[in-house]
């Protein structure tokens, strides 16, 4: 059980000249929890499409090689004998849930392989206690959380007794606990079933303790493959642009600089391997020696531009979104608002620029209340860049779909062209003006979607998850823009549940949790604060972990980034030689 | 659309609710007929009240007073256009007959939205579905059911993404001329098809990755069994048709209430 073999695959799909993976040769034994990773539009998915027979039988195209699941021949057998061997997760749980109960879903597979009722209940209680969803049994599905839903998902396969258990990133959508919960399932069903678990992920910081093999895809081949450690050490991984963990790429320039540690792949690891360096260091007496804890995070005026005053939403359908929130954006501020799932973080955003009306309370933008100003006014200072840029692309062309809000906003046809032209240089887009949105991929979309709100140069931008679903170097690419932005003097609002990408970029963090904010400051503040921090189901950083174990040996415990670990690392253990 | 919200369901634990939906289907059916079987003020008012334990035993007492709430607009419409009817056409005279007459038509018509009230308040998606199944309905049909039920509230929210998405692009829905507005409507529609489209796809793929399509002989997790209660029940069901049918045919016609019994 749980063993796949892969002998030469070549897969192309219908209608596309070049091949989406070119000769994969490999080896998957029993028990292994494997990590896929690679930059979009490497392969991944279409592997695993593979795994359970939906290539070649639910996707034509034109297939060469051999791919045995537990000895069964993809080729020869229908996905839903496959469906027995691997259970295939994928990213939108909304789009695998067919049924309106918790139980019945899970029941799904079964009943379309037949099981009489009693044997299905049995799985089904197995499956639920398995991840941990026993007390939803009856709830309607739409009701679910999204971290519940994903949990869902895998009770559903997981019900089939699968050998084998293939996740397309999992956690895109859910904030760093709900992810590390799941992590936690994949693990224990892994070490205690001893299922074959291959996970798509590109949040290498969360998932890289987990795994026990890596292999990295790049342009539709197998490019490395072997242990985290190697991995992730190896030039080309880097090359690629897949995301080091940020512990590994300490240890890394920590060997750099002269240090012989072993590079440790989490923070547990890297305490271990430091903590000999610093036996007879004390713990700092005050904390008078690290850097203000108060001062502000970047430079900005102190001419609020967005004003809350005890904001309060409720939906139609009774949800209390919002439960009295006051808050002051300053013109050319950095803030990350983030929190738990379903914290209001959307909800407030969506007030900023008059989509939503407050039931109670004030929103003030630029010194006028929006009470009365229409959303298209309020949209010429404030630009919302939506999660999803597949809910607003639709034009013909590029150029078309970033023209479309300059012409609603009535400016001539010059100045449309002319600030299209802008927008395109500006996201370094200008070679698809004319191609059809719809055929760009993931990332080139999310780029379309910020250039078409970012063309009218609204002086405030706000930008719901913007780096879900994008891999490292899409990620990086972003962080550098948005810096951009900033010196520019936009004021710039982030809704993200990526600490990691947070912790490099150190804005205002706003910490949201039903419906309040929990806290409020710079991101070492907040980020060192680890009550807060779950109450609203945001884990730390990695590099701030580490510094919160190492404060005993008299580092500051608010450290954020690589490059000021390795610095205040460095610098301590030439001292210590000194 | 408070009238519609009377056929939606809502969980609830109650006689009615777990009442066999075919038992329940089939008494929804009869008060139906019986409704249109009389045109009289008098066994209206009894079809009509009757249904009131019925409503208190399934606890949707409030939920059904929001559709009577829902339904009383087209209620009043109902009662006055018959009675200018037959006021314009009937040589301009108001007799107490007429206005009887339009009464009863409007009692019809919330008796109507009543029994399917019953119904459907009480009857989850799924138990309708096994219903289905159990009148020999082909499962593929079954299975769009339940989805569309499934993904209505999925499409409402994506339907509200997209359009605060256009929206806050300065699209504004509610100026122009009408085929402006309509032309309005696109930046909306296409994503909105574009992503349906491709959730469909989504859909197919997840749906034989969970072995749709492995056995005809598909079982069901649920089960549909008659309970004492139901029999009961469908004794009570038959027994009201057949004293109805016995007082249509033997017992009319019956008695004004305005002109026959209030100024007699």
């Amino acid at each position: 059980m749980g063993m796949i073999d892969v002998e030469g695959l070549w897969y192309t799909y219908p209608n596309v000249p070049e091949p989406a993976l070119k000769d994969i040769n490999l080896q998957i034994n029993s028990g292994e929890f494997i990590l896929l990773t690679g930059p979009s539009g490497c392969g991944k998915t279409t592997f695993c499409r593979c795994l359970n027979g939906l290539i070649p039988h639910f996707y034509n195209g034109e297939i060469k090689g051999d791919i045995t699941v537990d000895g069964l021949h993809t080729r020869d057998h229908p996905t839903y004998e496959l469906a027995k061997h691997v259970g295939l997760i994928f990213q939108n749980p909304d789009n695998q849930i067919f049924s309106l109960t918790v139980e019945k879903d899970i029941a799904f597979g079964l009943e379309n392989l037949g099981l009489p009722k009693g044997r299905m209940v049995e799985e089904i209680d197995w499956a639920m206690d398995r991840v941990g969803i026993a007390s939803l049994r009856e709830r309607g599905t739409h009701e679910l959380s999204g971290g519940q839903k994903q949990r869902l998902t895998i009770a559903s396969v997981l019900a089939m007794h699968p050998g084998i258990i293939v996740m397309d990133e999992p956690t895109a959508y859910l904030d760093p606990m709900g992810a590390e919960r799941i992590f936690n399932i994949l693990h224990t069903l892994n070490e205690e079933q001893g299922i074959t678990i291959i996970l798509i992920e590109h949040r290498m910081d969360l998932a890289v303790k987990y795994c026990n093999r890596i292999i990295v895809f790049d342009k539709g081949q197998v490019v490395s493959d072997g242990s985290p450690r190697d991995i992730f050490t190896a030039d080309e991984t880097r090359l690629i642009g897949v995301g080091i963990p940020r512990m590994v790429e300490l240890g890394r320039r920590l060997r750099q600089n002269g240090v012989k540690i072993d590079i440790p792949l989490d923070s547990t690891e890297a305490f271990n391997n430091l903590a000999p360096y610093f036996k007879g260091s004390r713990p700092a007496k005050t904390r008078n020696d690290l850097p203000d804890l108060n001062g502000v995070a970047g430079e900005y005026s102190h001419s609020p531009i967005i004003q809350l005053r005890n904001l309060a939403y409720t939906y139609y359908t009774g949800v209390n979104a919002l439960r009295g929130v006051t808050l002051d954006i300053n013109r050319g501020e950095y803030v990350a608002v983030m929190g738990e799932n379903g914290a209001g973080k959307t909800t407030m955003v969506k007030h900023f620029n008059g989509l939503l009306r407050p039931k109670e309370g004030k929103v003030i933008v630029d010194g006028e209340d929006i009470a009365k100003q229409s959303v298209a006014t309020m949209a010429r200072k404030v630009g919302l860049v939506f999660q999803n840029s597949d809910d607003q692309l639709f034009a013909e062309d590029v150029e078309e779909e970033i023209s479309f809000a300059l012409r609603n906003f009535g400016y001539s046809e010059e100045v449309t062209r002319e600030r299209v032209n802008w927008a395109l240089n500006l996201l370094d887009i200008e070679r698809y003006k004319k191609s059809s949105p719809f055929i760009l991929s993931g990332g080139e979309r999310k780029r379309v979607a910020l250039a078409s709100v970012l063309a009218w140069n609204p002086d405030v931008l706000i930008l719901d998850e913007p780096t879900v679903g994008q891999d490292y170097g899409q990620k990086e690419r972003l962080k550098h823009f948005l810096l951009q932005l900033r010196t520019q003097g936009k004021t710039v609002v982030i809704v993200t549940h990526d600490v990691e990408f947070v912790a490099e970029s150190q804005p205002r963090i706003v910490l949201m949790a039903q419906g309040k904010i929990v806290a409020d400051g710079p991101a070492k503040k907040i980020m060192t604060d680890a009550k807060d921090l779950e109450t609203c189901s945001v884990a730390p950083p990695e590099v701030t972990k580490l510094f919160s174990k190492l404060n005993k040996f008299g580092f500051p415990g608010d450290v954020l980034g690589v490059d000021e670990a390795l610095d205040l690392i460095t610098r301590k253990l030439k001292g210590a030689t000194a | 659309m408070s009238l519609l919200e009377g056929l939606r369901f809502t969980k609830g634990d109650s006689p009615l609710h777990r009442m066999d939906p075919r038992v329940k289907f089939l008494m929804t059916m009869i008060i139906f007929t019986l409704s249109i079987l009389f045109l009289d003020l008098i066994p209206l008012m009894i079809v009509f009240t009757l249904q009131i334990p019925i409503v208190i035993y399934g606890r949707i007492w409030r939920e059904w007073l929001k559709t009577l709430k829902g339904g009383a607009v087209l209620a009043v419409i109902i009662f006055s256009t018959n009675l200018l009817s037959f006021y314009f056409f009937r040589g301009m005279t108001l007799s107490g007959d007429t206005i009887e007459y339009s009464l009863s038509l409007t009692l019809r018509f919330l008796s109507l939205i009543t029994s399917f009230s019953l119904f459907f308040l009480t009857t989850s998606p799924d138990k309708l579905s096994l219903a289905l199944e159990k009148a020999k309905v082909p499962y593929e049909f079954n299975f769009a059911f339940i989805t569309a039920i499934r993904f209505v509230p999925v499409l409402a929210d994506e339907a509200q993404t997209i359009m605060d998405a256009q929206r806050s692009r300065g699209l504004e829905l509610d100026r122009g001329g009408f085929l402006s507005r309509i032309r309005k409507y696109i930046p909306i529609l296409l994503p909105l098809i574009i992503n349906s489209i491709r959730r469909s796809l989504e859909l197919a793929e997840a749906m034989e990755s969970r072995a749709f399509g492995a056995t005809k002989d598909r079982t069901n997790l649920y089960e549909l069994k008659m309970a004492r209660s139901d029999y009961v029940a469908l004794i009570i069901i038959i027994a009201a048709l057949i004293i109805a049918l016995y007082a249509r045919l033997y017992l009319s016609p019956f008695p004004k209430v305005i002109s026959g019994i209030l100024f007699a």
